[in-house]
């Protein structure tokens, strides 16, 4: 067992328990706090995966933006600890049931995987500038196409923030 | 050797200067002082006076250099194929970068006094500019992307300076109609271009030309039509030449301009540039001889009866084109491209001369011309006819060099065909141009000429238009002379070694028929008591025939008319109101009706939703697993 | 050497149904949200596994696609969010669902 699987295990130690965590908090601060660890960590598991580049952004763009945009949202909204006291019975047995449905397709993937699936992977690093000249050969076009995503999605946000106003002065209405 | 390859660097970096000033006049021009008329000629002309000066550097210095100079930037990579931009000089781009400056200040400088006091002055010459940095960029295109796209750049400059006076409808009309008629035939271009690119992968005209993109005959054929296209648009051959008559409606100086050196000289250059690559598919050379050999004799017959005497210009310039692409096809690179060069030079300076005529008698009809008293007006009339006689190829004007040049050409094909048909394109170009000057030097009314008129014809600004027509006339005169180290220059670069001199009985039968010609002129409309109705006028029906240009028009109107306006349009319509329409409603009627029956399962909750929906990928993936 | 490729599909996987569980079982239109955001993360992990599975870089520019994907995604999200809380004045997902009801 090398160095790097020992970092692999403790970092997805460290991934699997923070999420766990966040997903069970009732305040939604924390729960926010907890998946920043989890996000920071999935930035590790990148570099010891070979990709620094994506490790980076991981860090800037999930750990950073996008969990920070939660914790804006949550401490605007200031909601009340409030959640709804749980669901019907039959909801629940169709939680288990569905988890049970992913396990099973889990293992039938397992079972499905290719050859050499069980072997340790050989260490590899992608330099961020191979990485990017790759990505600006192969997938221009799909670079395009998700900045124009982001493009819309930013309109999109807008019209969604600006519309309230509107109606706030107008008579109101449902949407 | 260090220090050559400083030197050449220099003359790089004087190439990009030369093509990169004209457009820095533009776009100077168009932002900033298009309300100071004054200023936005000075610096048009201080672009093209620039470019003009290096070009003439280049052309002293490194006309005749082993092998061609580049400086090539990479533009874009997609996969394997590499498209770049840059300058590439050789003798062909240089002598033709001299010809395309020196044309476009001599036609700039005589604006100033032809487009005097018009309220579009500084919007002339930003569009004058863009026209000549357009065309110095393609000249020195080194690969077939950035030719097309100073191409339609091209195009599209000839478009806003035919439609410059766009206020009169005729005007705007005919700069459409150029556009959308060059248009028809750059698609073909692009088509073919789309087709060395996917088979050959190259773009570069050097690796084109050498067969680097190892194509196949039929390929290489394919694609050299569809590029011809490009070539009969742009320079108005059989059947998209009318566009060319009708573009007589921009300012004068344009019609020289796009007349000699730029519009119409792009597509000649074109086949020049590219002339190994063509020249490795024997069918499409021949095509291009016949579509060359057609559209010469087709516009010699029309100038032979048209009255307007830029009209007969145009015709004219249409016919010598096709010389051109003839002497071209036929295996004459020297030749085709030398008649390039002595055609700019004095078709340039009968449409300068004849906007000076038109200038003062304000007409373009050259019987009232004539009877305007225009031999009074020297200077146009002399240079006129040193015009006149290069056209019609008289020694020792430069349009005998360049023509014998071609007759040459077209003296060693097998089939004698061609041949007699450049003969008799040589007769009808001596004939309508003297029938041309002659209306003009001696009206019919001649016995009473009135005293007062040529005073009438100094009232206009002279001087800036005198010069740049009398130095155009000694070009006339010299060019002639420099076929040799013309050809020189040109063998560097495409190694063909053809007749310059035919037979030793051609040129006095090219002659001969020019004389011959030039006395059916004079007798039908120089000589006193005169009819002045040509042999062709008396039959009407032949004469209704080439006065309408072959009825091209009227079976264009009715192509587009038919199968454009009522077939394809109409079939568009029903297409669009059945089958379109028809499936959208019928598509709106069953979303509306499935939303109804959808809309109950709507109002389960969300998570019980995200449930189904991650039970059904779950699900979908271990059925795939299980028989997939 | 790293630990075998199982091994790494094994922590994407749990991820994924921690994921999934939270928009599952959480009555908080932010916490839907969060387990989108830890599956798109688990999906990228598994991209970055294989692509290091495989010796290719293709893995990583799935996972790039994913990351910008998944920041779009929020940010939408995170509006909609705001502007349903705006209206409804709860997140309860079941609550707004009544909502609708009653208004239809």
């Amino acid at each position: 067992m090398s160095v790097y699987s020992i970092f692999f295990y403790l970092i997805a130690a460290l991934m699997i328990l923070s999420t766990a965590l966040a997903v069970t908090r009732k305040n939604m601060v924390h729960a926010v706090l907890f998946l920043v660890i989890s996000f920071l960590a999935s930035a590790l598991l990148f570099f010891l995966l070979g990709a620094p580049l994506l490790g980076i952004l991981e860090v800037v763009i999930y750990a950073g933006a996008i969990m920070v945009l939660f914790l804006f949202v949550v401490m605007m909204i200031r909601i009340r600890a409030t959640e709804g006291s749980g669901f019907l019975l039959w909801h629940y047995l169709g939680a288990g049931g569905l988890s049970a449905l992913y396990v099973a397709a889990c293992l039938l993937l397992v079972r499905h995987s290719g050859p050499g699936t069980g072997a340790p992977m050989p260490a590899a690093v992608a330099a961020p500038a191979d990485f990017g000249l790759y990505l600006f050969e192969r997938h221009w076009l799909g670079i395009e196409i998700v900045s124009l995503l982001l493009l819309v999605a930013l309109i999109g946000v807008l019209h969604l923030g600006l519309s309230p106003a509107g109606q706030r002065s107008g008579k109101g209405g449902p949407y | 050797m260090p220090g050559a390859s400083v030197i050449s660097e220099t003359w790089l970096w004087a190439g990009w200067a030369a093509a990169a000033a004209p457009f820095a006049a533009f776009v100077l021009i168009l932002f900033l002082l298009r309300r100071r008329p004054g200023a936005a000629a000075a610096v048009s002309l201080a672009a093209v006076a620039t470019s003009m000066v290096f070009a003439l550097c280049l052309l002293v210095c490194c006309v005749d250099m082993e092998t061609p100079l580049r400086s090539v930037v990479t533009w874009m990579i997609s996969g394997d194929t590499v498209i770049s931009a840059g300058v590439h000089l050789d003798g062909l781009s240089l002598l033709m970068l001299a010809v395309v400056c020196g044309i476009c200040l001599l036609v700039q400088v005589y604006s100033l006094g032809y487009m005097a006091g018009d309220p579009g002055f500084a919007r002339y010459y930003a569009f004058m500019s863009l026209f000549a940095g357009a065309m110095i960029f393609l000249v020195l295109a080194p690969g077939l992307v950035q030719l097309y796209i100073f191409w339609e750049l091209v195009g599209l400059s000839s478009y806003l300076l035919i439609g410059f006076w766009f206020e009169k409808f005729s005007a705007s009309r005919a700069g459409k109609k150029a556009f959308v008629m060059t248009r028809l035939g750059d698609v073909a271009f692009l088509a073919g271009l789309l087709l060395l690119l996917v088979r050959g992968g190259v773009m570069d005209i050097a690796a084109l030309s050498n067969g680097a993109a190892g194509l196949s005959s039929g390929m290489i054929t394919v694609s050299a039509v569809l590029i011809f296209g490009g070539v009969i648009g742009k320079s108005a051959q059989f059947p998209l030449m009318t566009w060319l008559p009708d573009a007589m409606e921009g300012p004068t100086p344009v019609s020289a301009l796009l007349h000699s050196a730029t519009m119409v000289a792009a597509g000649v250059f074109l086949i020049a540039r590219m002339f190994p690559f063509f020249s490795q598919s024997d069918a499409a050379m021949t095509f291009l001889l016949a579509v060359g050999t057609v559209s010469m004799l087709m516009s010699a017959t029309m100038a032979m009866v048209s009255r307007d005497i830029k009209q007969v210009w145009a015709y004219s310039t249409i016919s010598q084109l096709g010389f051109m692409l003839m002497a071209l096809a036929a295996g004459g690179y020297f030749a085709g491209v030398f008649h390039l060069f002595t055609h700019a030079g004095f078709k340039a300076l009968l449409f300068l001369c004849a906007g000076m005529l038109i200038h003062a008698f304000h007409s373009n009809d050259m019987f009232v011309i004539g009877q305007g008293g225009a031999r009074g007006l020297k200077i146009p009339m002399l240079c006129m006819a040193v015009g006149a006689a290069a056209l019609s190829g008289i020694w020792p004007f430069s349009g005998f060099a360049s023509k014998e040049a071609v007759l040459a050409t077209l003296v060693s094909l097998e089939n004698p065909a061609w041949l007699i048909a450049g003969l008799a394109g040589v007769f009808l170009t001596a004939y309508y141009t003297f029938r041309l000057v002659f209306i003009i030097v001696f009206p019919a009314g001649r016995g009473q000429t009135r005293a007062e008129d040529p005073a009438r014809g100094v009232a206009y600004a002279y001087g800036a238009m005198a010069w740049p027509v009398i130095l155009l006339a000694f070009a006339t005169l010299v060019l002639g002379f420099l076929a040799a180290p013309i050809r020189h220059w040109l063998a560097a670069g495409a190694g063909a070694h053809e007749a310059v001199h035919g037979p030793a009985w051609l040129a006095p039968l090219s002659l001969g028929l020019v004389f011959a010609a030039i006395a059916v002129a004079w007798v039908e409309f120089g000589r006193k008591n005169a009819s002045q109705t040509g042999f062709v006028e008396r039959v009407r029906v032949v004469a209704e025939l080439f006065a309408r240009r072959w009825y091209l028009d009227d079976i264009w109107g009715w192509a587009v008319s038919r199968l454009l306006d009522r077939g394809a349009a109409e079939a568009c319509r029903q297409a669009d109101n059945r089958v379109i329409d028809g499936f959208v409603h019928s598509l709106a009627g069953a979303a509306v009706a499935s939303g109804r029956v959808l809309a109950r399962g709507h109002r389960v909750m969300i998570q019980a939703r995200l449930m189904i929906m991650f039970a059904v990928v779950f699900g979908l993936t271990c059925i795939m697993l299980i028989w997939g | 050497m790293i630990v075998p490729y199982t091994h790494v599909i094994l922590l994407a996987s749990l991820l994924f149904l921690t994921g999934m569980i939270c928009t599952v079982l959480r009555r908080n239109l932010i916490m839907l949200l969060l387990g989108l955001e830890i599956m798109l993360n688990a999906a990228a992990v598994a991209f970055v596994g294989a692509g290091l599975h495989l010796q290719q870089i293709e893995g990583q520019a799935a996972a790039l696609f994913i990351l910008a994907v998944a920041a779009a995604e929020v940010a939408v999200g995170l509006a909609l969010i705001v502007c349903i809380y705006r209206q409804t004045g709860t997140l309860d997902p079941e609550c707004i669902e009544s909502d609708v009801c009653e208004l239809e």
